[in-house]
């Protein structure tokens, strides 16, 4: 049998694992709660006009303006990522379940390709719920449902898979599941949120960096992002290295890719090279 | 040493380092083809250490092991395929159901589909959990486990098993249905197999190797063994003296 015939066996049970767990139905939950508020916050409280957007920018791009804000799913695919992939590798080896995987004659990379793909299909298929809900509504106050909403979801899914790639990183090398999820969410949420903010007080550009990168999924809609948010900046005084991040969708979905990449190389090479003590 | 098909496993100057502690010693064997032979040995003696080596899961730091005449560091997926295992006291994915958990390990061995099936049914059979067979593995005690792990051991009907303590956690009952599953076994497959229990290894094996701190003290029968030392638990006791 080749591998890749392996690789489908154990995407399949891995998904089949995701599926039977109550967090994917609690990360499915959480989402649906957050987009239906979403949008009925959005809706309720008027919010452009309370953050100040131009009237002739909402004139202009309502359709876009309500979609921004009802696609911005970072935090989302964040935390659905780290959910699902925090203890996938971690687990084998605290939970002692490696003992009747590895045994197996099936290469480790092929484990944790299939493994990574469970955990992206369970990631994606949340996030896609997510977004139909989105466009729906979208649809049904505008009439309309702007082209920007694919790419969007596509830097959307990019980060789900970046975020992945640092979980597995982290699961490949510490001893639980739980730790690997904490260092993940820490690294994005603390870390690279003071590294990226240092470099923008400096004046540098931190377009390289993954939290960075991911902000581009809001200037998808290819409207001013600046003319649309520099309300909730403080008069915009912080906003220039803010905005020079996110203006370049294509660059955050590559900037993004080149992370996901190297981690995830990372974590397949350390559980290539992981005993079973 | 040199190796040939007589031999299911072959062990070469082993020796494995955990951050400076020798666990395992320069240690060299060989288990012929549809031999049974038992690891005996204190806890800590490198049993469990040779196993995991034997299966991939430990890479050695010195030696070499082979398994129908195949390296096992060098073409471990090709070595392991002859190999059936219980290693130490292995854990199930807890929202499967034995059935999906043995569907998954045997289509991993490449299995196909209508051998698997009626095989699961079997081993499921063998091992008296008929009854679970549906049933997620959460609800499980560790007897219903081990019996799993032995089932999932002996599913794709391996040439070689290689089980370490594969009565752990069993009611007396579960222990003696075991011991007949492995002495069915024996007939037609190397079992190399690890115990605590020395009534268990004499009704299975009729050789032992016992180590000490890493070290291989004896390989021989049980017979020379017991008329040596005159009884088969002196000579395990005398052979392992000043271990904790």
């Amino acid at each position: 049998m080749s591998e890749f015939e392996k690789l489908k066996i154990v995407t399949r049970y891995e998904l089949l694992k995701q599926f039977r767990r109550k967090r994917f139905y609690g990360a499915l939950a959480i989402t649906l709660l957050a987009v239906i508020l979403t949008i009925g916050l959005y809706q309720g409280l008027d919010l452009p006009r309370r953050i100040g957007v131009p009237q002739s920018i909402i004139n202009q791009h309502g359709a876009e303006i309500f979609a921004i804000f009802v696609t911005s799913m970072g935090a989302l695919a964040v935390l659905a990522a780290v959910f699902f992939a925090g203890d996938a590798i971690a687990s084998e080896f605290e939970g002692k379940t490696g003992y009747i995987l590895f045994p197996n004659p099936v290469k480790r990379i092929t484990i944790v390709v299939g493994k990574y793909l469970a955990c992206f299909i369970a990631t994606a298929a949340i996030l896609i719920v997510a977004y139909l809900i989105s466009a729906t509504a979208v649809l049904a106050f505008y009439r309309q449902v702007p082209v920007g909403i694919l790419g969007s979801l596509a830097i959307t899914l990019m980060l789900a898979c970046f975020m992945i790639s640092m979980a597995f990183a982290f699961s490949s090398v510490l001893k639980g599941g739980m730790g690997a999820t904490i260092a993940t969410l820490l690294t994005y949420m603390v870390v690279f949120s003071v590294i990226s903010m240092s470099l923008s007080y400096a004046g540098y550009n931190p377009w390289f960096m993954p939290d960075r990168a991911g902000d581009s999924m809001t200037a998808t809609y290819g409207i001013p992002f600046e003319n649309v948010f520099g309300g909730m900046m403080g008069g915009g005084r912080m906003t220039s290295g803010v905005m020079q991040a996110s203006q370049d969708p294509t660059l955050g979905f590559l900037v993004l890719l080149v992370w996901a990449v190297i981690l995830f190389s990372v974590s397949i090479w350390m559980t290539k090279r992981r005993e079973m003590v | 040493m040199g190796k040939t098909m007589k031999e299911s496993i072959v062990i070469d100057g082993l020796s494995k380092y955990y951050n400076g502690f020798l666990a395992l010693d320069n240690l060299s064997l060989k288990v012929k083809v549809n031999e049974d032979v038992a690891l005996l040995g204190p806890n800590g003696a490198g049993k469990s250490t040779t196993f995991k080596i034997l299966c991939g899961l430990l890479n050695p730091s010195s030696g070499t092991v082979y398994i129908n005449n195949i390296d096992v560091v060098k073409e471990r997926e090709r070595a392991i395929s002859n190999v059936g295992a219980i290693l130490e006291t292995p854990e199930f994915y807890p929202f499967f159901t034995p059935k999906e958990t043995l569907s998954y390990l045997g289509k991993l061995r490449g299995m196909q589909e209508r051998e698997l099936s009626s095989r699961i049914k079997e081993v499921i059979k063998l091992v008296g959990l008929e009854r679970w067979i549906n049933v997620k593995i959460e609800k499980f005690s560790r007897g219903m486990k081990q019996r799993l792990a032995l089932a999932q051991a002996l599913l794709h009907d391996p040439p070689i098993l290689i089980l370490d303590e594969p009565s752990l956690g069993l009611d007396p009952r579960g222990m003696i249905e075991i011991r007949e599953i492995l002495k069915e076994a024996r007939k037609e497959k190397t079992v190399f197999f690890a115990s605590h229990l020395l009534t268990e290894v004499t009704q299975i094996c009729k050789k032992v190797a016992i180590l000490d701190h890493g070290k291989l003290r004896a390989y021989d029968d049980i017979a020379r063994l017991k008329k040596k030392y005159r009884s088969f638990e002196r000579a395990y006791l005398k052979l392992t003296e000043g271990a904790i």
